[in-house]
């Protein structure tokens, strides 16, 4: 992880807290030289790694059903955030358009990540995808229709875009993109 | 539910002997590695586990934390924090380790390339003192952990100067009946050798891409 993407993920976890309405932002600190974003707790052991992290805030939250609601469920959500952390993040330019063609075919038949049920998956994988839905092209955008419509539900999810700019998806909407 | 295995994918290691530690009921079917399982990705993803419902996980390590769960073992968050490393930490090394050891036969380098996740590794035992990675029971993580590791840290050859708490908990994993028979039945007894065929089909690790300066 660069500096850069640890700021990144630092940003991610207080819009997190934010959006799980917590009221006490926690401290944070970096860890190594891929600057791992770490938990510092009060009351137990430090937590290191956003998707360790992100998880600790959902139940801290008491929003369990952000996990999933079933083992299954729990499952499916665990591996998109495993997908995030180990496919997305840092992957070669060449990468993306598989990731966008696999992501496509997957959410053909699915709302979220998850099925019907919005997810903490859908959050970090929507953080993550940010910087490749920003520079695709309305051609683009229109190839991978199914991870446009999933992005644009999340990203107007109440409460999930905090840091980031929203993103033009459909050619029939008139959202600004960039700063705002 | 169907669990699809290749022979010579250290992955697979994880999840069978996780299968066999936890008793849960799965059909085993072992397929080629360029068998497309999961019918949405582009490349052979394996192993891949299929459920009735027609979900696939093709995650190992979310393969391993379901079955612990639906035996009634849930993770616990230094479990996932161990689950996490592994997945982000600890497989770029190994890739690059297993690469050059049984693709380039650099076994120097590629016991170097090791050396900070098992420093890390080192420590993190020393501090707890447990017998195992969360404490005095076996979880997930320890046998995601001990299957990942099992290549090189079975190969006395290979890591002559092993940690010696990392030695000590890698064998006291490995006494496990479920991971001996899981790591006999997919790597056959013959080490990093056995990975030969699954390596060339991956992608070539990206060995820029672990430099350690910052870019900003």
């Amino acid at each position: 992880m660069t500096v850069q993407s640890a700021k990144m993920a630092l940003r991610e976890l207080s819009s997190l807290e934010k959006s799980l309405g917590l009221k006490k932002p926690n401290k944070y600190s970096t860890q190594g030289d891929k600057k791992i974003p770490v938990l510092q707790n009060s009351n137990g052991p430090s937590l290191s790694g956003i998707v360790t992290i992100a998880t600790h805030l959902v139940q801290e939250a008491r929003r369990p059903e952000l996990l999933g609601s079933s083992a299954e469920e729990r499952a499916v959500v665990q591996q998109w955030l495993e997908y995030r952390v180990t496919k997305l993040d840092n992957c070669p330019k060449e990468e993306i358009k598989t990731i966008l063609k696999d992501l496509n075919l997957y959410l053909e038949d699915k709302v979220y990540l998850a099925g019907n049920n919005f997810t903490l998956a859908d959050t970090l994988m929507y953080y993550g995808i940010h910087h490749i839905m920003v520079d695709l092209t309305v051609q683009e955008k229109e190839k991978w229709a199914n991870v446009s419509r999933w992005f644009d539900h999340v990203q107007h999810y109440p409460g999930v875009r905090h840091h980031l700019p929203p993103v033009v998806v459909l050619r029939n909407r008139f959202y600004t993109s960039g700063h705002h | 539910m169907k669990l699809f295995v290749s022979e010579g994918n250290p992955h697979c290691v994880k999840v069978l002997a996780v299968v066999e530690l936890t008793g849960v009921k799965c059909d085993i079917s072992h397929v080629n590695h360029e068998e497309r399982v999961v019918p949405y990705l582009s490349r052979p993803v394996l192993p891949a586990l299929a459920m009735p419902s027609g979900v696939y996980l093709f995650s190992p390590n979310a393969i391993c934390r379901f079955l612990f769960e639906s035996s009634g073992s849930e993770s616990s968050s230094l479990t996932n924090q161990w689950l996490e490393w592994e997945a982000t930490e600890l497989q770029p090394a190994l890739a690059q380790a297993l690469h050059m050891t049984a693709l380039q036969g650099k076994r120097a380098e590629a016991a170097a390339a090791l050396q900070a996740p098992l420093s890390f590794l080192e420590q993190s035992l020393r501090k707890r003192a447990t017998p195992f990675l969360t404490g005095e029971e076996v979880t997930v993580a320890d046998i995601v952990l001990w299957a990942a590791l099992y290549p090189v840290l079975s190969d006395s050859s290979f890591m002559a100067g092993e940690p010696a708490q990392v030695g000590r908990w890698f064998e006291r994993v490995g006494q496990l009946q479920a991971c001996q028979s899981a790591a006999q039945a997919v790597l056959r007894g013959a080490g990093v050798e056995a990975l030969k065929g699954y390596l060339q089909k991956q992608p070539v690790p990206n060995f820029q891409r672990r430099d350690p300066r910052p870019c900003n």
